[in-house]
C-alpha cells in the first residue's frame, strides 16, 4: 500500500478489533504515526465501542419476568398438552 | 445437564427444560431489542413474541447453531418486523453518516478532525449516556443491528454475519460504517460541548 488515508479506511474496523495480519498492522500503525487526522480518527473510533459500552445492561423488569413465566406455560401445554 | 440434553428434553414438552434454556437468555434478548428500539415496551413486546415464536418452534431447532444463536435469529426477526412499521427515515442512506471518511477520501490535509480527548470531562456520566443512546438510535436498523451484535452481545463477525444473513465482507462493511457514524456523531457532540466549556 501507498500509504494513503483511503487505502486503510476498510481495514480500520479490523485493525482496532486486532483482527489483522501482522504485517499489515506494523504498515498501519506507521501511517497513523505519521498522519495526526487518521491518528485521531483511529483514538476516536476506539472510544466509540468503549463509550457505548459503558451504557448499563438492563435487568429484566421483573413484572414481565412473572407474566411471561405464565404465558408461556399457557402456551407450552398448548403445545404439549396433557395426556 | 448441557444444553443438547435440555433440547433433548424440551423438544419431548419438558417446559422446565425449556425454561432453562431461555433462562440465560432472556436478559440478553431484552437488551438487544432496547438498544435496537430504544423503547422498554417495544423491547418487553419483543422478548415476550421471541419466547413463544421459540415455543412454536422448538422442534425445528436443530443444534446447528448455539440455543442463543437461535434465539437471537428470532428476536432479530421480531425486531425488523416492528421496526418496519415504523419512520422510513430509517433508510437514510449511510453515504449521509459518513462526511469524516468522504474527507479523508478526497479532501486529505485540507480538514482538520476534532480530537475528542476525554468526553468525560466534556459531558456528565448520564447525559454522555443520553447521547450515545440517541446516536445509537439514529443508525439505520441494518447498521444498528452489526454493531449492536458485534460490540454489545460480543459475537464474532462470523456469527453477526450469519444472524443478520450476510456476507462476513458484508458484516464487516456494515460493522465499520455503523462505527463511523456513530463517531461523526458523537464527534458533532462533543465540539459543540469542547466550544461550550471553553467560555
Amino acid at each position: 500500500m501507498a500509504g494513503q488515508c483511503s487505502d486503510y479506511i476498510n481495514n480500520l474496523n479490523d485493525y482496532l478489533d486486532g483482527e489483522i495480519s501482522p504485517e499489515l498492522c506494523k504498515e498501519l500503525e506507521k501511517h497513523i504515526g505519521q498522519c495526526n487526522n487518521c491518528r485521531i480518527m483511529v483514538d476516536s473510533l476506539k472510544q466509540t465501542v468503549s463509550l457505548c459500552r459503558e451504557g448499563k445492561k438492563e435487568n429484566l423488569p421483573k413484572a414481565l419476568e412473572n407474566k411471561l413465566t405464565n404465558i408461556l406455560k399457557e402456551k407450552w401445554n398448548k403445545k404439549f398438552p396433557k395426556q | 445437564m448441557d444444553e443438547k440434553q435440555l433440547v433433548a428434553k424440551a423438544q419431548k414438552g419438558d417446559f422446565d427444560a425449556f425454561l432453562l434454556l431461555v433462562n440465560d437468555h432472556k436478559s440478553k434478548v431484552y437488551n438487544l431489542a432496547l438498544k435496537m428500539t430504544g423503547s422498554v415496551q417495544d423491547a418487553e413486546d419483543i422478548v415476550q413474541d421471541t419466547l413463544v415464536k421459540a415455543i412454536d418452534k422448538i422442534d425445528q431447532f436443530r443444534g446447528e447453531s448455539a440455543f442463543g444463536t437461535w434465539l437471537y435469529s428470532i428476536a432479530l426477526n421480531q425486531t425488523r418486523a416492528l421496526l418496519a412499521n415504523y419512520k422510513k427515515a430509517d433508510l437514510k442512506p449511510i453515504e449521509e453518516y459518513l462526511p469524516s471518511i468522504n474527507s479523508i477520501d478526497t479532501e486529505h490535509n485540507s480538514i482538520r478532525l476534532f480530537d475528542w480527548r476525554d468526553p468525560h470531562k466534556l459531558l456528565e456520566q448520564n447525559e454522555l449516556k443520553d447521547i450515545i443512546d440517541d446516536a445509537i438510535e439514529a443508525l439505520p436498523l441494518i447498521y444498528k443491528e452489526a454493531f449492536i451484535l458485534r460490540y454489545y452481545e460480543e459475537l464474532s463477525i462470523k456469527k453477526v454475519a450469519d444472524l443478520i444473513g450476510e456476507s462476513v465482507a458484508s458484516a464487516k462493511s456494515r460493522v465499520l460504517r455503523a462505527r463511523v457514524a456513530l463517531r461523526d456523531h458523537l464527534s458533532k457532540v462533543f465540539e459543540d460541548n469542547y466550544g461550550r466549556t471553553m467560555q
